[in-house]
């Protein structure tokens, strides 16, 4: 299926799965910053990490960026803004739900910035129309979910 | 003379009162303020920007600009959309009444037609739908003979305010959808910096936060509650006008048999053809 097959319900799909990415990652946050609470920074291993107030300002940023990017296609919703564009919808719509399963699980915050950043540049891409800037984000997010896949799976 | 006129005008009102039809389009055309909800929260997606404004990062506030400019560029087409349902309807309504409605300037308005589609997540079958209505009611003002002139308005306007609503209706889907997002941008600003509020010094700003909190929470539930009421409307307008489609008389030379009649009508309501897409093709 080309990019330019069904739009604009494919896009609309899309920004779907950005904003629930990003319900997963509020729902993260909001568990990195109750453990905050909880500890008063004594780390007990296990749970999820505990956030400081910059990093959760950090991944919060990150959120609203994933927001705005659907809400920017949500806007779009045209088939013109992806023509040319070098992969298909489905592909990024799995990668996203991937994504949106791994924000779930992720106990590291380091990972989370990462997984979260690496999707919001694919969404930026599309969003803009800018194939050329597809490729490193997407090649950096499969990378960054393999590599805890295999991690899970050991 | 006079007396004949006076007669005549009143067997007219008798059958007009007594035309069930009639009284149906009648009752439809005094439902078409119920769509001004879609203009509302046209507006409100319009001014997205203003209202999270508060909320954003700088960068974000950036980023946001870009989506504003895009919401703000498709708006006058969203009202067009809303103008052309609501103009068809109370023409509708007025022909059925037997009033002299001056709908001329609107509809010269409406011509001058809608630009920023391919932006609006809006197909070919929307923006042919609404040309067709605006060419169907530039006709209908110059057309008087009451049942037939109501017949054929609902015959010609069936597919064009199915497509205009259908319209509508998609994109109340997108504003839902943008509102949600805009709530959670909002109300989760607030639920990540509260919790760091908790130094003894912070007990005011804590104390006014989540007052702001619980207010902007009710503010957003009962905007949720607008935008399905608003489908709904659109919905319900949607079917009785269907309804009525398929209640038309049968054209002549289409069924004979009136036995058939109502049969051929039906079937023929139940699967409306397709609208042409050859721009070519209609006048």
């Amino acid at each position: 299926m080309s990019l330019t097959a069904s739009l604009p319900q494919d896009l609309e799909t899309l920004a779907d799965s950005l904003s629930a990415s990003a319900d997963e990652l509020h729902q993260r946050i909001m568990r990195g910053i109750r453990q905050q609470q909880r500890l008063e920074g004594s780390h007990i291993k296990g749970g999820p990490a505990p956030l400081t107030q910059g990093a959760a300002q950090a991944l919060f940023e990150n959120e609203v960026a994933l927001r705005q990017q659907a809400n920017s296609l949500y806007a779009d919703a045209a088939s013109h803004s992806l023509e040319g564009m070098g992969t298909t919808l489905p592909e990024l719509l799995r990668l996203s739900d991937q994504a949106r399963v791994a924000i779930r699980h992720i106990e590291r915050v380091k990972e989370l910035a990462g997984i979260s950043a690496d999707l919001l540049a694919v969404a930026a891409a599309i969003a803009a129309a800018r194939p050329e800037h597809l490729v490193a984000p997407l090649e950096s997010l499969k990378k960054q979910l393999a590599a805890r896949q295999t991690q899970e799976s050991a | 003379m006079k007396r004949y006129l006076c007669i005549l005008s009143c067997l007219l009102l008798a059958a007009c009162a007594g035309n069930p039809r009639l009284q149906e389009v009648r009752a439809l055309a005094d439902d078409a303020p119920k769509l001004a909800g879609f203009n509302d929260l046209s507006q409100r997606y319009r001014d997205t920007y203003l209202r999270e404004q508060p909320y954003l990062s700088a960068a974000a506030a950036q980023r946001e600009e870009a989506i504003d400019r895009k919401r703000h560029e498709a708006y006058p087409d969203f009202i067009a959309l809303h103008t052309a349902a609501t103009t068809y309807l109370r023409a509708l309504g007025a022909l059925a009444g037997g009033d002299t409605y001056n709908f001329g300037d609107q509809t010269k308005h409406m011509a001058e037609s809608i630009k920023a589609w391919p932006d609006t997540g809006l197909t070919d079958r929307h923006i042919d739908a609404y040309s067709r209505l605006v060419r169907l009611l530039m006709r209908a003002a110059t057309s008087r003979e009451q049942d037939k002139a109501v017949q054929a308005m609902l015959r010609e306007g069936y597919e064009p305010l199915q497509g205009t609503l259908d319209a509508m209706h998609t994109l109340l889907r997108f504003f839902n959808k943008n509102h949600d997002n805009e709530q959670r941008i909002v109300l989760g600003m607030l639920e990540v910096e509260i919790p760091y509020a908790d130094a003894p010094r912070d007990r005011l700003l804590a104390a006014l936060a989540r007052s702001h909190q619980q207010e902007k929470l009710k503010e957003y539930r009962l905007l949720g509650l607008r935008h399905t009421l608003a489908a709904q409307n659109i919905d319900a307008i949607r079917d009785r006008h269907a309804a009525l489609y398929r209640g038309l008389d049968p054209l002549p030379g289409a069924a004979p048999d009136g036995a058939n009649a109502n049969g051929a009508v039906s079937a023929a309501g139940d699967a409306p053809p397709t609208i042409p897409t050859a721009k070519g093709a209609q006048p």
